[in-house]
């Protein structure tokens, strides 16, 4: 009477069979239920440990692939040049001792993985698949609640930004927001810029992932691979990877970064000869990794490989999506405490908000300044106390006179001062480096380029000057002829966040203006104190935040990606001035070809042109003392 | 109330059936026309992976990632590509556990309602998937292969034959492969044997706004030559048509 057999060859309770009907009802209106909602049935389960089977790629994903080994590799004259600058001593650099892997390649990576789903308490939906994975501790968040990706101007970082869908019996899922990485650890970048679309199959305790890597700065067509995971049927308790950079080399000089210089490549025959590979596979491209080019394995040359170890073709244009918003809107992105971004008015502004008052760093072209301030508004019932300009630039400085007389600051009110100023307390504080009011105003008698309502009042003359608000420490210091004469950095030492202004950006090489008393010795300098101010949270990212002059929000990562970039770039044009090259030959040597698809511009008010020849200029005049 | 179980089942039975009849429209239809997914057309593979083992002829003796065990290392020492030539064996590294990972292009069609075909260039190779009784006897180079569909399992909704609400439920191509002539997992003599098992599974991914590719997901047991199952996954861009399909027959060197 307890045991129920459909068969009919046991008797049943009537009680027990209603149970049953009962049971059997639920499911099926369960099921209809399920799919009258549209709530995706998962065609994967990832949960569990797994293990990436090292049977494909095993030298390079183990003890390391060799320099010059780029075969299969769809990269583009950029990819190729950049690797073949690379010197594996770069990782010897305090910045990159901890950088990790970007996804693409984490997966590549030896070690355990583990997937875990998050779920809804409540609703049991499914929120998110996270994979973890032993090497690099890298932490995966895989969203699968529809929310959308962040905007342009949100930070990068190894993992990215993932959304997932299950379609069929994969998990298709969509990232954005990477950092700058390696597609193989020889050298082979892949850029801030790439999308990664994978997919996940498990058939049984198999998972095929297959990454398919879109990289317009690096790539020229999409680099596809697939990986092998089998399931460990118990926890292999093995999941860190502990980082903490060190001194690698003492006195090292603190400009200094490994590079090859171009087509000079050490060791560009090694790979070559012990493999017996042609040159021309070696170094990689489109056409290696289809079967055609077996065939071009006993015809290629040595000669048209050498020729691909040197820029060819016209100057590149940058192929990086502009992060700044240009719908004519203020866009607000919390970074960190009480620190904002404003993004969408050409430079950008960051505001601090608290119960003393609003401090402002830079404002604006002025275009949309009074969104700037509905903006600051729904941030602090507060005046605008302070304005900090990081440069006296018109993109930083447009908004001064409307922002100025938005606020005030009552610090002055009632003080000695309001003896001394007509307009004490009137309007914010506008505080600079002289050198920026300097540029701002004129010698009396002769018409300034900008009103007098917009100059900066409290400057400083030395390398820095500190205020507290609104319980944040606040320093700026002066950079000494980085893009300009007159640039300082703001960092909130609480928050822990640095306004760069425009000694770093994410879009373009960086404005040296000769004529306003910049350099490139000088640029570098800047950006070696920015990298001497910063920490890192986890495996050489998160920690200090960095608010660039344009681009998308950065941390360490970033700037030394950019400080390395105007070290070598200045250590090719320096070798040419050496051996006698005039400006024209520094421009035809095309100095920058690796960098181009991700800043360069053969147009605007910047171009790449004008970069070389910014430091070809500043070079010759000796480096800034 | 022995007749209750009887009236239970009869009633899910129905609610099966009628659920299975409302999403496919009648009786089980053939391999061909239940196809979760379509494998057919020409692909081409896309060497990003083991570019040196696959491109070139590795060197004698490496049989780097491979799990040979000591008697697959010894065989694969002994490698001698002009015996194979000299002795028929020229296409010892076309067979069904390696063919796929030649660079070349495949086309994959339906020969019948009930049986798929996989066609090299490289080598000129064809593989018969069978859905049900195979067709072949094997003992050659490709072997004999039953093929299956793997949809993707749900408790519920498959069970009863719902699929998915609003189009196609996807799923793989299973293919088990046994009775090979023994070959080359590689082009350099790295061996299995006549009684290796390869499993197989194909699927095809649309890169939204992006290619479609094919994923072979492969795992090879073989008891005489390898320590533990050997795992690879291979990837094929399709192509529109036939462009660069060009047959060319087995080479041992």
């Amino acid at each position: 009477m307890e045991s129920l057999d459909l068969r009919g060859g046991v008797e049943v309770s009537a009680v027990k069979l209603m149970r049953v009907f009962h049971t059997v009802s639920f499911l099926f209106a369960a099921a209809v239920t399920l799919l009258a909602q549209g709530q995706p049935v998962p065609g994967v389960d990832l949960s569990g440990y797994w293990t990436g089977a090292m049977h494909e790629d095993a030298l390079e994903r183990g003890a390391g692939p060799e320099l010059v080994d780029y075969t299969g590799f769809p990269i583009n004259e950029a990819g190729r040049l950049w690797a073949l600058s690379y010197d594996p001593s770069r990782v010897t650099l305090r910045n990159h001792q901890c950088d990790g892997y970007i996804m693409p390649y984490q997966v590549r990576a030896v070690g355990n993985s583990r997937a875990w789903e998050e779920r809804d308490p409540h609703t049991q939906r499914l929120i998110a698949i996270h994979w973890w994975h032993q090497t690099f501790e890298g932490h995966r968040v895989i969203w699968m609640d529809g929310r959308p990706h962040p905007p342009a101007y949100a930070p990068h970082t190894w993992m990215g930004f993932s959304t997932g869908t299950f379609v069929g019996n994969a998990l298709v899922v969509y990232t954005t927001h990477l950092k700058q990485g390696w597609l193989r650890r020889n050298g082979l970048p892949e850029s801030d810029q790439a999308t990664v679309t994978d997919f996940f199959l498990r058939h049984g305790d198999h998972i095929t992932y297959t990454s398919v890597v879109n990289d317009p700065v690096f790539l020229a067509e999409p680099m596809v691979r697939t990986t092998d995971f089998y399931r460990q049927p118990s926890d292999p308790t093995s999941w860190l990877f502990a980082c903490d950079d060190g001194e690698q080399i003492i006195g090292r000089a603190p400009d200094q970064v490994p590079n090859y210089p171009m087509g000079k490549h050490p060791f560009l025959m090694e790979f070559s000869k012990t493999e017996k590979v042609p040159l021309l596979a070696a170094l990689g491209g489109p056409e290696t990794m289809y079967p055609e080019f077996a065939a071009r394995l006993k015809t290629a040359t040595e000669a048209e490989a050498l020729a691909r170890t040197r820029p060819s073709g016209a100057p590149q244009n940058s192929r990086a999506i502009d992060p700044t918003p240009h719908d004519g809107e203020i866009h607000v992105w919390p970074v960190r405490r009480n620190v904002y971004l404003l993004a969408g008015e050409g430079a950008n502004i960051t505001v601090l908000v608290g119960e003393q008052g609003t401090f402002v760093v830079d404002s604006g072209t002025g275009q949309l300044t009074d969104k700037i301030i509905a903006a600051v508004k729904t941030l602090s019932g507060k005046p605008i106390q302070y304005i900090a300009n990081t440069s006296f630039r018109p993109d930083h400085t447009g908004g001064n006179v409307k922002l100025r007389a938005s606020g005030n600051d009552p610090s002055v009110q009632g003080s000695f001062f309001s003896n001394q100023f007509a307009d004490a307390g009137v309007g914010a504080t506008i505080m600079a480096h002289q050198n920026v009011t300097n540029r701002m105003s004129a010698p009396q008698g002769k018409a300034p380029p900008t009103p007098s309502e917009g100059w900066p009042s409290d400057t400083f003359l030395t390398e820095r000057r500190r205020t507290f608000q609104n319980n944040e420490s606040i320093e700026l210091f002066h950079e000494l002829k980085a893009v300009t004469d007159g640039d300082s950095i703001v960092a909130f030492r609480r928050a822990d966040v640095i306004v760069a202004g425009d000694i770093f950006t994410t879009t373009q090489y960086p404005f040296i203006d000769l004529n306003s008393g910049g350099s490139v010795q000088g640029e570098i300098n800047a950006l070696n104190d920015i990298l001497n101010r910063t920490n890192y949270q986890h495996e050489g990212e998160g920690g200090t935040i960095i608010i660039p002059g344009h681009g998308y929000v950065s941390d360490e990562h970033e700037v030394t990606e950019y400080r390395d970039m105007v070290v070598i770039v200045r250590d090719r044009v320096q070798a040419l001035i050496q051996g006698g090259a005039t400006l024209q030959q520094v421009r035809a040597a095309r100095v920058t070809a690796d960098y181009d698809t991700r800043y360069g511009a053969t147009s605007g008010a910047w171009t790449t042109e004008l970069f070389v020849e910014a430091v070809y200029n500043s070079l010759k005049g000796g480096p800034a003392k | 109330m022995a007749g209750a179980g009887w009236v239970l089942a009869v009633w899910m039975g129905t609610i099966a059936a009628t659920a299975y009849a409302q999403g496919r429209g009648g009786p089980p239809p053939t391999p061909k026309a239940g196809a979760p997914v379509d494998l057919t057309g020409y692909w081409v593979s896309l060497v990003t992976e083991d570019w040196r083992y696959r491109m070139m002829t590795p060197p004698k003796g490496d049989y780097t990632s491979v799990p040979l065990n000591p008697a697959g290392k010894k065989v694969a020492d002994a490698w001698d590509p002009a015996k194979d030539r000299t002795s028929g064996n020229s296409c010892k590294a076309y067979g069904a556990a390696a063919i796929v990972r030649m660079p070349g292009r495949i086309h994959i069609t339906w020969q019948d309602d009930n049986t798929l075909k996989l066609e090299t260039d490289a080598g000129k190779q064809t593989r018969i998937f069978s859905f049900g009784t195979a067709t072949t006897q094997g003992g050659d180079w490709q072997g004999v292969s039953t093929a299956t569909w793997d949809r993707p399992g749900s408790p519920m909704g498959f069970a009863l034959g719902l699929g998915y609400r609003g189009g196609p439920v996807g799923g793989s191509l299973k293919v088990v492969t046994t009775k090979m002539k023994p070959g080359y997992l590689r082009k350099n003599g790295v061996p299995y044997s006549a009684d290796a098992v390869v499993t197989e599974y194909f699927d095809r991914l649309d890169v939204p706004g992006g290619d479609s590719l094919l994923v072979v997901s492969s795992e090879v047991n073989d008891p005489a030559y390898l320590s533990q199952p050997f795992w690879t996954s291979t990837h094929f861009k399709r192509q529109a048509d036939a462009s660069g399909w060009n047959p060319s027959t087995c080479v041992a060197e």
